[in-house]
């Protein structure tokens, strides 16, 4: 004579009594709000840096164009007031890594959700949910994909406890000399952004690396690489900001030094182009004299997926140096400018920088909206993912706390199987399965 | 339906392109287009409507209508979160309809007040898919008719407690692509090493590929015949979500509403008893449903219909762009195991 679980008047109380902190209100956060509220949640916290933008509506359903530049956990929590007044929520425009938010702040929930899109912020709740001792809900989505993992000390692994894959970087030698693929030239052309208006970072040359271990044909060779490019060489010794401060960020001398003089210096490391294909120099006033190629129409595409052409880059090229230099000007001496995709002459150099050096290393070039992905890390995201793994989430919030509320019944957590991946993917389900989640969905295609 | 983008408007606006970036660099320009000149009819705005509502708004449908014939009443208002907090006694896709709009101001967003049982034939044929919430079996299978034969997707959707479904008939030739790598062959380079001869794929470089797959009319996907070897011998992989829709179906049919918390008692007795008969008539045992199933099939669990609502939604999206394999034919989740499970029932 079982009790329905949702008129279960013990689960019930719980939830009405219980306080949540839910990290995030974007794409998940948003779908986990919604979700607790009229699951019966009552005291809900959340917190966001962030504010909204334009490219957050497909998804992030809480917040509209009017919306856009105010902040995310204080709209949120505006907008679920709207739909349910009795829900006591607490908005923090604030980083949950702030030392305000310390092991006592988390020690006041029963339980934490994370809606986030870093590493860092999810290795410091992680570690705070350890120190505080309290539940944790991880979860993630991407495109299609979506996990949902629970995190509980002594019981299951830790956020931390598997090696996640680092972020991707590429040999110095790579960007500088011997790029093969669009996102070499794109890294190269970050790099020269910062060289030219931003921090400049030993770490991101971009001029021809002379030490490159390639490029030597014995070791004697390579030693006297070593120590040449030690002493004095004219294209190492000048910083590249230096080099443009002196001819006042001239867009053409600037574009001669690096897609022509540069070019024809790595060409003198004859080793390098032995079984490549060797780079092709470019000249701007030759770029001006050829056949001008009729770009095409705009069409149906999007504006920013058109492909221009090497006079096309070339022009943004220029454009986006004088655009550049200006709001270096503007800024006052000692000025830097930080990259940012979605400031226009920013995406426009890296756009027309990387594009000139894939011309010259004869790999197709890719237009703005491709570069912009590459570029700006954009993972796409859609309303759909991170609904179901927002519900998900809820669902699991369920169980721990009914785990931890009914002290008679032993914690079972067979039937949640949290430390076992299931790997039901059988050959068809990779066109089928569109939400991978740890342990929780099995798609099995039965014929 | 659209088999070419000719139809309509070619020209992606700048506001488009801005909103709907993140969904176009996952699935294509081409998609949010064919999205972008389709119609949809959703009946049935409780908690699973609206997760529906929301994600086909979001996604940038040309036009949604919003169907249903029930007023609000505190239950209903509280199972999803357009509905305003005054808005008790009011029609339930009329109340609905303002935050629906203010989703996304660039699909039109209808609401009808008539129950889907007196609309005409013609009615449905205005819209190129159809999705059926909280409907008859009967309903739903004279609309299946109806629709498939004339190239109008159709979906059915319903949440019980912690458990849920979705059915969806993409007619006899669904046409659709999907991207896969581009295989490049070897390059050009001097150094042909072991590694020169293995077809290498691009990673930057892909292709469409063009796909057409055929659905069964729901009326083939509910009378199973559970009598012949084949099908006795696929039982123990058969989900018995199956057989608790039938059973939930049939409840609607008999009683005119679904299993309610204010008469537990009275409607578990009832489920009970029709699972027998159910299950009898198929010629299989009652063990088939064990009867907890009773607990858990009452009211709208919202976290449910959030998972539910968002695998519809994305089968939805992907019918309508023809991109992406279509789930075939049926989606259970059961949300007490966390577990969702795609299977097919109908004719082969």
């Amino acid at each position: 004579e079982s009790v329905p679980i949702i008129t279960n008047f013990k689960l019930a109380e719980s939830l009405s009594s219980c306080r949540v902190l839910v990290v995030g209100a974007g794409g998940i956060g948003c779908e986990l709000l919604k979700n607790l509220v009229l699951t019966g949640f009552k005291n809900i916290e959340v917190i966001d840096l962030d504010t909204i933008d334009v490219s957050n509506l497909n998804r992030q359903f809480l917040f509209q164009k009017k919306h856009v530049g105010k902040s995310k956990a204080q709209v949120a929590k505006e907008s679920v007031l709207r739909f349910c007044p009795s829900a006591n929520i607490t908005a923090y425009h604030d980083s949950i890594m702030n030392p305000d938010y310390n092991v006592e702040f988390f020690r006041n929930f029963q339980l934490v959700m994370n809606a986030l899109d870093n590493r860092a912020a999810r290795n410091h709740v992680n570690r705070m949910c350890l120190a505080a001792d309290i539940p944790l809900i991880e979860s993630g989505t991407a495109g299609y994909l979506g996990q949902v993992t629970v995190i509980k000390k002594g019981q299951t692994e830790c956020y931390e406890c598997q090696p996640k894959p680092t972020q991707k970087t590429f040999p110095g030698c790579t960007i500088r000399n011997t790029p093969s693929e669009p996102i070499h030239c794109i890294v190269w052309a970050k790099y020269l952004y910062n060289q030219l208006f931003g921090e400049e970072d030993a770490d991101q040359e971009v001029s021809p690396d002379t030490a490159d271990p390639e490029a030597a044909w014995n070791p004697a060779d390579a030693a006297a690489r070593a120590t040449a490019s030690n002493k004095d060489g004219d294209i190492k010794r000048v910083s590249t900001k230096e080099w443009a401060r002196s001819t006042g960020y001239d867009p053409v001398k600037l574009f001669n030094k690096l897609f022509k003089d540069d070019i024809m210096y790595l060409l003198t490391m004859d080793k390098l182009w032995k079984k490549r294909k060797a780079p092709l120099p470019l000249d701007w006033t030759e770029i001006h004299h050829l056949e001008f190629s009729q770009e095409e129409a705009c069409g149906t595409g999007l504006k920013d997926q058109q492909v221009l052409g090497v006079q096309g880059y070339a022009q943004l090229f220029h454009r986006s140096v004088e655009t550049l230099r200006s709001q270096l000007i503007e800024k006052g001496e000692g000025a830097e400018l930080v990259w940012d995709k979605d400031d226009p002459p920013a995406m426009d150099f890296v756009t027309a920088a990387a594009n000139l050096r894939m011309n010259v290393f004869s790999m197709n070039m890719k237009s703005r909206f491709d570069v912009k992905s590459m570029a700006g890390n954009i993972i796409p995201a859609i309303a759909t993912t991170n609904a179901v793994i927002a519900g998900l989430i809820v669902l699991e919030a369920l169980k721990t706390l009914n785990s931890e509320f009914d002290q008679c019944r032993t914690v079972n957590l067979q039937c949640c199987s949290f430390h076992t991946r299931h790997t039901v993917l059988k050959h068809e389900l990779h066109h089928v399965l569109f939400y991978l989640v740890l342990f929780s969905i099995c798609f099995s295609h039965l014929v | 339906m659209i088999d070419t983008i000719e139809k309509e408007d070619n020209i992606i606006s700048e506001e488009e392109a801005a909103q709907y970036d993140r969904q176009i660099r996952l699935w294509g320009l081409d998609a949010q287009k064919r999205l972008r000149g389709s119609r949809v009819l959703l009946v049935g705005l409780r908690g699973l409507g609206a997760e529906v509502a929301k994600n086909l708004i979001l996604a940038g449908v040309k036009g949604l209508t919003l169907l249903d014939h029930e007023q609000v009443t505190e239950e209903s208002r509280r199972a999803q979160f357009l509905i305003p907090v005054d808005a008790d006694g009011q029609n339930q896709a009329q109340a609905s309809l303002e935050r629906a709009q203010l989703l996304n101001p660039m699909v039109e967003v209808k609401a009808d007040t008539d129950a889907v049982e007196s609309k005409p034939d013609d009615f449905f044929f205005q819209f190129d898919a159809v999705c059926l919430t909280r409907c008859s079996k009967d309903l739903m299978v004279r609309v299946d008719q109806l629709c498939a034969s004339r190239n109008i997707k159709v979906f059915c959707g319903d949440v019980y407690g912690y458990h849920g479904y979705m059915f969806s008939d993409l007619g006899q030739e669904h046409h659709y692509v999907e991207e896969k790598p581009k295989v490049v062959k070897g390059s050009n380079e001097a150094n042909d090493g072991p590694e020169a001869k293995k077809p290498k794929v691009d990673p930057n470089e892909t292709t469409m590929v063009k796909k057409t797959i055929s659905f069964s009319s729901l009326k083939e996907a509910l009378e199973v015949d559970w009598t012949n070897e084949k099908a006795k011998s696929s039982l123990k992989r058969t989900p018995t979500d199956y057989f608790l829709l039938q059973v939930l179906l049939k409840f609607r049919t008999d009683k005119g509403r679904d299993p309610q918390p204010d008469s537990f008692a009275e409607d578990s007795q009832l489920l009970l008893q029709i699972r027998d008969d159910v299950l009898e008539t198929m010629g299989l045992s009652s063990e088939l449903l064990p009867n907890t199933f009773v607990s858990y099939c009452f009211s709208e669990m919202a976290p449910v219909c959030a998972v539910v609502g968002g695998v519809l939604g994305q089968e939805i999206v992907k019918a309508l762009s023809q991109r992406d394999a279509p789930h075939r034919n049926f989606f259970f989740f059961d949300g007490l195991k966390g577990s969702g499970v795609v299977d097919y029932f109908g004719s082969k």
